[in-house]
């Protein structure tokens, strides 16, 4: 299965009159963008804002952000199940628009969700604070459902960045990157001697607006199942979570998911990575061991001799992921975790609700219960006082100067599991 | 919470919940396995006599398991 990803690099974003790239600039033709979304009987009124590196701007409170990419060759659209048919993904050539992201952002008040500052010391801890970003503002009709709203609001980002792309994708790329691995047989042929890596992709799957889906399948309601890496970098996961901002997987983060980019890296010298095991977080004490057993099982079946597991969320995932390692180590794969902690304020309480001893390869993303003071920003895209709603922020959160005093879980992205960050620490 | 209850207290607790790894890590005593983490103490999917009687049944065996004498942590299953 051979990928190639065309990136065109984007390097400044501006309105115009026609949606197009030229000389890495994403010129967006702000009322045609906002006909592709407005569209939604279930949205009251859609603006469009942008957001560039630097500036003093908060976007607050932030749903997910999503990576503009359209199939060019071996497929359509993108996002099957969603913008695209029901078809497999992971192969061809898809046009990427790398260093642009759509960012949704709606008062789904008294849901966790959290927000991004394009300057200033909250910045370094997202990611997106170095994307040029299109913020898409949308406020629900009367008494929208909260369910209904989340999908639309899930669905406005993909639709917008599948047009972004598609507009844009004439443009010569700017570089290349290609991902080719065969059949696992095949792979196992080449690589007889190197060690069989496979990768649980832990995901929430709870209900009640924490959700993701895997071809537009509800996760919560499928068995977890193995894929090709090329499928997760090819759209084939999409985020439909309202949880905690800091280690919620968004869109974006699923198809530059850096553990598949790492293992792809290694594959054929030090490792043979033999796929991915998207997998759930279940609400029910059963549906964690069943699909731990599943898990566990499948990595037996392929042969696997050892496991990278990540978590989303924390909490109740922590028993998953527990699970996950204990299994798999019982049968002798060996594991190792990525998984952030809320140790407290101070940083001195437990990291994990759950812990066992077979879970001794640990890699931490951080402490979500770190606090951070973060100065007023010129400009707020969304609404601010959504922050005295979000996991992590409290009712005298948000200061009479603008300024805030949050927990580090209110920032997208701060402490990722998936260890999409730039920040780490040194032993000393 | 339920441990220092029965440490500074000494009144016995009974702790209903749905992940029961997360109970005995932490250091329950009296555990009863709840019904799912958005609805431990009930099970509305079941309507509202279905889920009446998910409550009291629960709620009967929480009564039975803080009435037990106990020598290490014990799961109530029934």
């Amino acid at each position: 299965m051979r990928l190639e990803l065309h990136n065109a690099l984007v390097k400044e974003i501006q309105w115009g009159e026609k949606t197009s790239l030229k000389d890495n600039v994403l010129y967006v033709n702000r009322e045609e963008a906002i006909e592709v979304v407005a569209a939604d009987e279930n949205f009251a009124d859609v603006q469009l804002e942008l957001a560039r590196p630097g500036e003093s701007v908060r976007i607050i409170p932030v749903k997910d952000v999503v990576e503009p990419r359209i199939k060019l060759e071996g497929g359509t659209s993108f996002f099957p199940g969603f913008c695209a048919p029901m078809e497999p993904v992971g192969e061809g050539v898809t046009f990427v628009l790398k260093g642009a992201s759509v960012i949704t952002c709606g008062p789904i008040v008294a849901f966790q969700e959290g927000f991004i500052d394009m300057s200033g010391p909250a910045s370094p801890y997202n990611p997106f604070s170095e994307t040029f970003n299109v913020v898409i503002v949308a406020e629900p009709v009367a008494d929208l459902e909260k369910h209904a709203y989340e999908r639309s609001l899930r669905e406005a980002g993909l639709k917008l960045s599948v047009y972004l792309a598609d507009q844009c994708k004439g443009t010569k790329a700017d570089n290349v990157e290609v991902f080719d691995k065969g059949s696992i047989v095949e792979e196992n042929n080449k690589y007889p001697d190197l060690p069989k890596i496979t990768y649980f992709c832990m995901s929430i799957t709870q209900g009640l607006l924490h959700d993701t889906f895997l071809y537009g399948a509800d996760m919560k309601s499928i068995v977890p199942t193995l894929v090709h890496p090329n499928e997760i970098l090819d759209g084939a996961m999409v985020s439909g979570n309202c949880v905690s901002a800091c280690d919620k997987n968004t869109t974006f983060h699923h198809v530059n998911d850096p553990i598949v980019l790492e293992l792809y890296k290694r594959h054929g010298k030090e490792i043979n990575f033999i796929g991915v095991i998207p997998t759930l977080e279940s609400t029910v004490l059963a549906g964690k061991e069943r699909t731990t057993w599943m898990n566990a099982n499948l990595a037996r079946q392929l042969g696997a001799d050892g496991v990278v597991i990540s978590e989303e969320g924390y909490g109740n995932p922590d028993t998953d992921l527990c699970m996950n390692a204990k299994k798999c180590e019982d049968w002798g794969i060996k594991t190792v975790v990525i998984s952030d902690e809320a140790a407290g304020v101070d940083g001195s309480s437990q990291g994990l609700a759950d812990a066992t001893p077979e879970m001794d390869g640990f890699v931490s993303a951080g402490n979500v219960n770190e606090m951070i003071e973060v100065p007023a920003m010129d400009k707020i895209i969304g609404f601010p006082e959504a922050i005295a709603y979000l996991s992590g922020g409290a009712s005298d959160s948000l200061r009479e100067d603008g300024s805030m005093y949050v927990e580090l879980q209110s920032i997208i992205g701060s402490t990722n599991e998936l260890g999409f960050s730039k920040l780490g620490c040194e032993w000393v | 919470m339920v441990r220092e209850i029965e440490k500074e207290a000494g009144i016995p607790v009974v702790q209903i919940a749905t992940i029961v790894p997360i109970m005995l890590t932490v250091g329950a005593n009296r555990i009863v396995p709840g019904v799912a983490i958005p609805h431990p103490v009930g099970d509305p999917e079941s309507g509202p006599e279905g889920d009446r009687k998910k409550r009291r049944e629960l709620l009967q065996r929480a009564f039975k398991a803080m009435s037990t004498e106990i020598k290490e942590q014990t799961i109530f299953k029934d």
